[in-house]
């Protein structure tokens, strides 16, 4: 093992076309913090746990092409189906319903750059008798 | 507006498991969590888990996350040389240096971004990382 000492993750980043755009879709849309150290090229979001650095043609050059995430960021969130309504009612894409995997909900929906996103709420308590 | 509590993982798609898993246990040495449901592996940063997800569950093209996940480490030089001794290639020769933290731009096996991280600067308000 290289034990590389790692402490934590200080941010994932989350490619974005539009910076002024992708600001607004999780300022207001989603109702993140906005971390008040973000620069005008460099804007960051906070999760609670972690924080998402929009990565944008503004930090990276005019030829940067945002690739967005695949998979999901999964959002706590008190309960699924009432946060999906709010984000329909606000325009969000989705994909699909509520999905109940056995031991969570979840609902995918995506960023204006088409990041993958989902809301999450684990019900289940985990293998080992904890819950989340 | 939704009230978000926070990250609860954050999904890194593979087209090998087995490989992915190897990299973020052995080479990256991150915790595995015990409690991870069959067949979606999870690894702990220390604030926040990566879920691996092998793109064959789903139906979707395997695109390798280029969003990268910063990891924060005590020197970046140092864990650098270490992971190069794993085998591990960098983007660069030396840690980038964007004047207010350290640098190193990698990929895990699958093509997905990560970079060691470690900012010395404090920040605007003065306070730091």
């Amino acid at each position: 093992m290289a034990d590389l000492g790692v402490e934590r993750a200080d941010f994932v980043a989350v490619p974005v076309q539009d910076l002024a755009r992708a600001d607004a879709f999780y300022g207001k849309t989603l109702g993140l913090r906005r971390n008040p150290n973000s620069g005008e090229r460099w804007v960051e979001y906070e999760l609670g746990n972690v924080t998402l650095a929009l990565v944008s043609p503004e930090a990276m050059g005019p030829d940067f092409e945002a690739r967005p995430h695949q998979m999901p960021i999964a959002l706590r969130v008190a309960d699924v189906e009432e946060a999906r309504d709010k984000l329909e009612a606000e325009g969000v894409q989705l994909d699909g319903e509520v999905i109940d995997s056995g031991v969570c909900h979840i609902a995918v929906f995506f960023d204006p750059d088409g990041n993958t996103l989902q809301l999450h709420r684990r019900y289940a308590p985990f293998a080992d008798g904890t819950t989340p | 507006m939704i009230e978000v509590q926070r990250a609860d993982f954050v999904g890194l798609p593979t087209q090998d498991l087995e490989r992915a898993e190897r990299f973020y246990e052995d080479v990256l040495g991150l915790r595995r969590n015990p409690n991870h449901s069959p067949g979606w592996p999870e690894f702990e940063t220390g604030n926040v888990t990566l879920v691996l997800t092998d793109v064959a569950k789903t139906e979707q093209e395997f695109s390798p996350n280029l969003g990268a996940v910063a990891l924060r480490v005590p020197d970046v030089a140092e864990a650098m040389e270490r992971l190069r001794a794993a085998g591990v290639e960098f983007d660069f020769e030396e840690p980038y240096d964007s004047s207010v933290c350290h640098m190193a731009f990698f990929r895990d096996p699958d093509g997905n971004a990560l970079i060691l991280h470690h900012r010395y600067a404090p920040y605007r308000d003065g306070s730091t990382p």
